[in-house]
């Protein structure tokens, strides 16, 4: 019995351990993939600055100034069924606005009760004006940790 | 007449007396019976009776933590060698984190069937040493919410809820243990089980934290029983 009693420790110590496996960001984000009309990767020329109207009225800027990018990461909302993006791209000459609507469904997240709660999302749609935006499209509906996948292929009228 | 060599007389005389001992010999062998060596038949019956028990160590995780489960069994016995056993069992869990708020709850049956085989090699002993497998399954509805927060982004508030998540598990274990005969027909026993997930469904949440019967959601893991049985 004395010879077995190391390997019960051993056995209960084992069953006891547990791991808290949560991801670093419990934010999720779409990914906008730039391309040009022909299909090739496009790089973003103009600067481009992404906000969304707050609850409350007031802006917040999500992406501020950038330029010279092939992707672009937005942050995406925890409930609500659309989402308001308003996309400025500043020229050399010019400044213009489009507004992006893309609408959802919103799936909670569950990893472990150690983590912050999360939402997946399902792309049910996506439109734009067409100010400097020639089109939208989805390419993988899907919205989850997974940022190697784009959501969107975003096409400029011209190479901006 | 032919006058026989005195040589060639005791030569025949010494043939003919090798060959009637042999003869001889060859008659006792035939007339002593034969000895069979007849393997006494195991006296042990086929069916041997039957056993119940009831697991300890998932009561007490159920008393003293947030998850356990209520579990008995039944056993056949065969030959003291083979035991069929169905493990019939009831696993809870009710979770809040003091980090997260984060609150989990599920509750259901859970069944296993499998066979145990008794190692020793006196069988006739009231001792077992044995090696198992088990099947097993379970479908349960669990529960998440985390009290209301704000979207950091924008702002709105975020109630936070999944209720009667549709989900199951099949697994497979490997069963090691023993069980002493203590009075009567008490016995007391102990197994460790390694659990190996072969197919499951954790519904839209995309994951469990407790599955009843198998443990912490993973894809294998390590636990063990201590087992009340009652010979029948």
């Amino acid at each position: 019995m004395r010879k077995i009693i190391p390997f019960i420790l051993l056995a209960c110590l084992l069953c006891s351990c547990s791991s808290i496996d949560c991801p670093l960001e419990n934010t999720v984000y779409t990914v906008y993939g730039l391309y040009k009309s022909t299909g090739e990767v496009d790089t973003l020329k103009d600067t481009l600055t992404i906000s969304t109207t707050r609850m409350n009225g007031t802006d917040s800027i999500l992406i501020n100034k950038d330029v010279k990018v092939t992707t672009l990461s937005v942050p995406i909302s925890y409930t609500q069924d659309a989402d308001i993006l308003y996309f400025q791209l500043k020229g050399n000459s010019s400044t213009t606005i489009d507004t992006v609507r893309v609408e959802k469904k919103n799936i909670p997240h569950f990893e472990s009760v150690d983590c912050s709660a999360s939402y997946f999302h399902n792309i049910t749609n996506v439109s734009c004006t067409h100010h400097a935006i020639d089109s939208i499209v989805i390419n993988n509906p899907n919205v989850t940790y997974d940022k190697t996948k784009q959501t969107f292929h975003l096409y400029f009228k011209s190479s901006k | 007449m032919i006058k026989l060599n005195k040589h060639s007389i005791y030569i025949s005389r010494v043939a003919s007396s090798l060959i009637a001992l042999f003869v001889m010999i060859g008659n006792i062998d035939a007339a002593q019976p034969k000895k069979i060596a007849i393997q006494k038949r195991d006296s042990i019956p086929l069916m041997n009776g039957f056993a119940v028990s009831f697991d300890v160590v998932g009561a007490a995780m159920m008393q003293m933590g947030n998850s356990g489960q209520y579990e008995g069994g039944l056993r056949l016995n065969m030959r003291n060698k083979y035991f069929p056993t169905v493990e019939l069992g009831y696993g809870k869990a009710d979770k809040t984190d003091i980090t997260t708020n984060s609150h989990y709850t599920t509750k259901a049956p859970y069944v296993r069937i499998g066979m145990d085989f008794n190692l020793l090699k006196d069988k006739r002993s009231s001792n077992h040493f044995f090696l198992g497998f088990r099947y097993a399954f379970t479908s349960y509805k669990d529960n998440v919410s985390q009290p209301e927060f704000k979207d950091p982004v924008w702002g709105y508030n975020v109630d936070y809820s999944c209720l009667n998540n549709k989900c199951y598990y099949h697994w497979v274990e490997a069963v090691v243990g023993i069980d002493a005969k203590i009075y009567g027909p008490l016995h007391l026993g102990w197994s460790l089980r390694y659990r190996k997930r072969i197919a499951y469904d954790e519904g839209i949440l995309g994951k469990s934290w407790y599955v009843p019967g198998f443990g912490k959601s993973n894809n294998s893991s390590l636990g063990g029983t201590f087992n009340i049985t009652f010979d029948i």
